[in-house]
């Protein structure tokens, strides 16, 4: 990670949890696609550790799992300057803080950056060891390419201000 | 007088899954469950035929928050029943990579978990929005920590590089000087941290307890000693069994452990400051009592102020070890496996973990036993949740609920390690 950099694309979940591993995987299409300057972080919990370091990015985008509540695999984008992390969407974490909690105190400290993406795939699966489903594999690819371009948008805007 | 249950379905601000049920009648608080339902996690079953180098790296994964600990009394386990002592700067380096844990326990919990109870908020975020210095302080010392272990560990969670016999890797003296640094810086916001805690408003709550702690002839214990108690208990590892047993509850899907002679006992950071307060250095001696605590302290609801103590405590512990490091020649010493039975004990920071291995003469594990600090608390935890709620029992469920999870946060609770935290129901008639 590159502290500085304008763009932070921060990629959560754990490979051994079944669906909650399409943050590292999403992570893993991205290396070498991404803006120069624009930072890759893979995170698999504990998110207090991190915030801290947001303080110095322009954007913030976020890939992680979400709960089931439509249909698994479906990708949901949510610009958190336009939005609230919907109360109705359960991000998965083992933690007593997930992201929704991070992003709350690192605004209350006034650590977060101003621009927030939050892209959540919801899964079907989550058990300890399981392989993650084909429905949650199948938004990987589509995923990348979206958040690539996010992460372009935000940096040219960025480089603008 | 009629009869009433409250019950706090799910425990929030506690690592894992667990519920408190509570039972008044006539006024009367008659029983207190903590009900721990995350389910049983197998641990020491499905490390029954795996080899002996691989125990740091199974147990690590038993809990995220200390995941040292069991490390730790893991490998000391094995070096035990294969008849060598790791000692000199490796043991050194041991115990500045338990340092880091303590720092980020302790630094999350009195912060971020606990102090939100004392000055009345939901949680660390609404606290935030009037005490964001202490709050940043709180995540400074929980990284500083994790950048210690991660230095040592390889990594902050589920660290890498400890193997039975020492370590896989072992840092330069040159490696280690930039993290002195953030120590200090570390040191400096604990020592501002103890006089904010020691500020909060504690109820008037003192308990008769059994303490339980490791002593060590030098040292405030981290990685080594006698278990000793308050009252006549003074053994070494291996005779923890003649002592203690361990028994199910219908309640809990968490062991609840008793001295045989006596029953409920305490761990964690009251018990460790009053049987070692002669082994902490003078400096954090005067700033315990500048917070206003003596040598003992009884009432279960200033942990907190014991727990800042300790992150002090560890940065100056982790400065001085650093500053008396010489690299080792050998990262570890070589083992040689041979049939027989290990123990090993730590201090986690939340109170003694206790673990026993039967190895095959290949080092083969054959059976394991571990026990974590909190299923060791919870029968101290209910009694106190009892005694607690009692002159409670005509006030509100939310004033009860509200006390008794304050309490439960006393001991740091760790469900994920113990299922082997909290709804609260209030049960009156």
């Amino acid at each position: 990670m590159t502290a500085g950099a304008p763009v932070l694309v921060l990629c959560l979940g754990n490979s051994d949890r079944g669906d909650d591993g399409i943050g590292p995987a999403v992570a893993a299409k991205l290396d070498g696609r991404l803006p120069d300057g624009t930072a890759l972080s893979v995170r698999s919990g504990d998110m207090l550790a991190l915030i801290e370091d947001w303080e110095g990015f322009s954007a913030l985008v976020c890939v992680d799992a979400a709960a089931p509540m439509e249909r698994p695999g479906t990708i949901h984008r949510m610009d958190l300057g336009e939005q609230e992390l919907p109360r109705d969407m359960a991000f998965v974490s083992s933690h007593a803080f997930g992201l929704p909690e991070a992003v709350a105190l690192a605004r209350t400290l006034g650590l977060a950056p101003p621009n927030i993406v939050v892209y959540a795939v919801e899964g079907a699966s989550f058990e300890a060891g399981a392989p993650m489903t084909q429905a949650a594999a199948q938004a990987i690819a589509p995923l990348a390419e979206q958040v690539a371009a996010e992460a372009a948008r935000l940096q040219e805007l960025a480089d603008h201000a | 007088m009629p009869t009433k249950t409250i019950k706090v379905d799910y425990l929030a601000r506690v690592e894992g899954e667990g519920a408190l049920d509570l039972h008044i009648e006539g006024g009367e608080v008659t029983a207190a469950n903590l009900r721990i339902f995350e389910p049983p996690r197998f641990f020491e079953a499905f490390l029954q035929g795996r080899g002996y180098t691989e125990l740091p790296d199974i147990v690590a994964r038993i809990c995220g928050i200390c995941p040292v600990a069991y490390q730790m009394s893991a490998v000391q386990a094995a070096e035990d029943a294969f008849g060598v002592t790791v000692d000199g700067q490796l043991r050194a380096l041991r115990r500045m990579l338990y340092c880091g844990e303590w720092i980020e326990s302790h630094g999350l919990h009195v912060v971020m978990l606990h102090a939100p109870d004392f000055l009345g908020y939901p949680d660390a975020i609404r606290m935030a929005e009037k005490h964001g210095d202490a709050v940043r302080k709180g995540l400074a010392l929980k990284k500083a920590g994790n950048s210690l272990m991660a230095l040592l560990g390889g990594r902050e969670i589920h660290p890498v590089n400890l193997r039975p016999g020492g370590f896989y890797r072992v840092p330069s003296k040159k490696e280690l000087a930039p993290i002195s640094d953030d120590l200090k810086r570390a040191r400096d916001l604990a020592v501002e941290l103890v006089h904010w805690v020691a500020s909060f408003p504690f109820p008037d709550f003192e308990q008769d307890y059994e303490f339980v702690a490791l002593r060590h002839p030098d040292e405030y214990p981290i990685t080594g000693g006698r278990i000793v108690s308050s009252c006549d208990i003074d053994i070494a590892i291996a005779e923890f069994e003649n002592e203690f047993e361990e028994r199910h509850v219908p309640h809990s899907t968490a062991l609840h452990a008793m001295v045989k002679r006596r029953g409920a006992y305490l761990v964690g950071p009251l018990a460790r400051y009053a049987l070692n307060y002669d082994r902490l250095p003078q400096s954090i001696r005067s700033l315990a009592s500048e917070s206003g605590l003596g040598p003992v302290c009884t009432n279960p609801f200033r942990s907190i102020v014991v727990r800042a103590l300790e992150i002090a405590f560890a940065c100056e512990e982790a400065l001085r070890l650093i500053a008396n490091y010489e690299q080792p020649d050998q990262p570890a010493i070589a083992l040689e496996p041979r049939e027989g039975t290990g123990f090993g004990c730590t201090e986690a920071p939340r109170g003694i973990c206790w673990h026993r291995y039967d190895f095959e003469a290949d080092g083969t594990i054959r059976t394991a036993r571990i026990v974590p600090p909190t299923s060791q608390n919870q029968p101290r935890i209910e009694q106190d949740l009892a005694a607690v709620a009692a002159p409670l029992a005509a006030e509100t469920d939310e004033i009860i609920r509200n006390r008794c999870e304050q309490s439960i946060r006393n001991y740091d609770p760790c469900i994920s390690c113990s299922a082997h935290f909290l709804d609260l129901s209030v049960h009156r008639s």
